[in-house]
């Protein structure tokens, strides 16, 4: 049987990291605009609440971080070797 | 409630244009079905847990049933889950690497003919089928009955998305998917363990409110209560769903096997599902103990809740901030779809490679395989939309299920322990070992009306160990060929072999390093045997303390 050429499969690791990255970010940014943190406007936004959703999202977008530059950094390091 | 809308809007458009973006690297069978062998260890870690958490296996279901029953439901989290995670990742993977196939049933012809990967593949396809189009059912009426979606356009909303990404991208989307799922079930949903138990003051408050206001039983807060439990005997606990159905469904399921044959390397593959122990055991802080906090938060508020399997959509409508709801109901959405993708891309796989490549056209080149690939996910998507009106109307559907997976399990379980640790074992003592497993199954749960499934499971997997033992004894022994690298002896032998030989070369001088192997000993941190015990004494603790 005939073999395909196959991906790279650092390439498909870095393309992951990078999506997984981007969703993370804009998923974090999205819920913090989202959910109002003023009592007065959101009524079951208690101090206990916000603090957990706070740090919640927080980690969500600070993760989100950490593998969008994971991702970009593998990109650029198979970008050097190609070259 | 718009706000969740949005948010919920936000992240399924996320995933269906992150799948079409990803699905631009996928070239070849080997990228399609197992993500080109590139997934790091975390990747399995997370894709592993999230896969096995669902509609049907997670928020809802197990929710309601520890809304029901107690800590009970936490035994597969605390105990079993984690337990099987390490049993498989130590023991079994290795040999479906070494065999070099992509799908179970593969194995299993490997090492005892095509007839039982028929049998097995047909098996898990229905399974598989069944399961997704439960899964949209369930996430239908879920997002219906919280935010009053309606139920069709939902269910083709969420089949576009799930079935688009692993389509175009394969087993490298669904894990890329997985993972994100991961992240925002245990980061975005863990929340409400901390806030429920603020409200009924601490641990110490929800039992001395359940224990001794309520006054109920204190089995309500065992993992494993005594034999007269009418939900979870905890003996039958350890034998029937400990010993057979958990580490069957985590070497035999095929979403689970597969992930870990995409994995980079062995070594990530093993470290990938035995780390997957830890989210397991913090899953019950997701959806169980919130549970038990939930009756007193419902007395409270005077909500009324109907079934069970409602409790935990109740709960978080009826207390949680906009926003932080829409992305719980991400959360659980995502639950819904991880299994989904996980499912769908098996199925697949399965009908490739062991029904169409193997018996119907061979020696294609292997483009052709790939674009079948995606016509075949493409159909089980369609065929699972079909079953979605049958699954809601008729109990058949669920009652096959149940029984596909008692006869999944049980006699796969006895005949995969003896192909690997039972060299004699041979083709036909298989077969008819594990047809009579089966066939003892279906008797046990329909004729003698057995209804607790791990006793089913326990007690098919003994007559299916027993049956093929004498069976494969009063046969043929296989010739040695056939079982070279798939059993444990053989590969006792080969290494004793290559000991001998090497002492030989060395006139009789004692050899400390296998010859052919090249022992590099990982970092500490990502070092297998540190995490088994570490992730065995954390069970030990919580069975000491909640046992």
């Amino acid at each position: 049987m005939e073999e395909n050429k196959g991906a790279d499969p650092k390439l498909i690791v870095a393309v992951q990291m990078t999506s997984i990255g981007v969703i993370l970010i804009i998923l974090g940014v999205a819920v913090f605009l989202l959910s109002p943190l003023d009592p007065a406007v959101n009524p079951r936004m208690t101090s206990y609440i916000r603090m957990c959703s706070i740090i919640s999202n927080a980690t969500i977008t600070l993760l989100g971080v950490a593998f969008a530059v994971g991702g970009l950094i593998r990109h650029h390091e198979i970008a050097k070797k190609k070259q | 409630m718009p706000s969740d809308l949005i948010i919920i809007g936000i992240y399924l458009a996320l995933m269906f244009a992150a799948g079409i973006f990803f699905s631009r690297n996928i070239k070849s069978t080997a990228d399609y079905f197992l993500a080109a062998r590139s997934a790091p260890w975390f990747w399995i870690m997370g894709a592993v847990w999230a896969t096995n958490i669902g509609f049907l296996h997670g928020y809802l279901a197990h929710g309601g049933a520890a809304y029901e029953w107690g800590l009970v439901q936490a035994n597969f989290e605390w105990f079993q889950g984690p337990f099987g995670y390490i049993l498989t990742g130590l023991f079994f993977i290795a040999f479906y690497w070494r065999a070099g196939i992509f799908t179970v049933p593969g194995f299993l012809e490997k090492r005892y003919g095509s007839a039982i990967r028929v049998i097995y593949s047909i098996g898990w396809l229905i399974f598989f089928i069944i399961t997704i189009a439960a899964e949209l059912y369930l996430g239908g009426m879920f997002l219906k009955n919280i935010i009053g979606l309606p139920f069709w356009p939902t269910v083709l909303v969420l089949t576009g998305v799930v079935g688009t990404y692993t389509l175009l991208g394969g087993l490298g989307a669904a894990i890329m998917m997985e993972f994100v799922q991961f992240v925002i079930m245990m980061v975005g949903t863990m929340p409400l363990v901390f806030i429920l138990l603020n409200m009924v003051g601490g641990f110490e408050g929800l039992t001395d409110i359940l224990l001794n206001q309520w006054n109920i039983s204190p089995q309500y807060f065992s993992v494993l209560p005594d034999n007269h439990h009418p939900y979870g005997p905890g003996p039958w606990i350890i034998l029937g769903q400990c010993f057979v159905v958990t580490i069957g469904w985590c070497a035999g399921h095929q979403s689970m096997v597969q992930r870990n044959l995409g994995a980079r390397s062995l070594y990530d593959s093993k470290l990938g599902y035995i780390v997957a122990g830890l989210p397991k055991t913090l899953g019950a802080f997701l959806y169980i103990v919130p549970m038990l906090a939930a009756p007193i938060i419902f007395a409270q508020r005077g909500i009324f809740v109907e079934k069970a399997d409602a409790a935990y959509g109740k709960l978080i409508l009826n207390l949680l901030p906009t926003g932080m709801l829409g992305l719980f109901i991400a959360g659980l959405t995502s639950a819904g779809l991880s299994s989904i993708s996980g499912v769908l891309n098996s199925s697949s796989t399965i009908v490739i490679k062991d029904i169409y490549e193997r018996f119907m056209v061979k020696g294609k080149p292997d483009h052709h395989y790939f674009v079948a690939g995606r016509w075949a996910t493409f159909g089980i998507i369609v065929a699972s939309l079909l079953l979605v009106s049958i699954v809601a109307k008729s109990p058949l559907i669920m009652w096959l299920e149940q029984t596909l997976l008692a006869i999944l399990l049980g006699p796969f379980m006895a005949i995969l322990i003896l192909a690997i640790f039972w060299r004699r074992t041979n083709t036909p003592g298989s077969l008819i070992g594990y047809l009579t497993g089966s066939a003892f199954a279906i008797y046990y749960q329909q004729v003698l009306g057995q209804r607790v499934f791990f006793k089913i499971s326990w007690w098919s997997f003994v007559v299916a160990l027993v049956v093929t033992v004498v069976a494969s004894l009063l046969t043929k022994r296989p010739k040695p060929e056939k079982v070279e690298g798939l059993t444990w002896e053989s590969d006792f032998h080969a290494k004793v072999g290559a000991i001998t030989e090497q002492r030989a070369e060395n006139n009789g001088t004692k050899v400390t390093q296998l010859p052919d192997i090249k022992i590099t000993m990982p970092p500490w941190h990502l070092n297998l045997k540190y995490w088994a015990t570490g992730i065995l004494i954390v069970q030990l603790v919580l069975l000491f303390f909640f046992g």
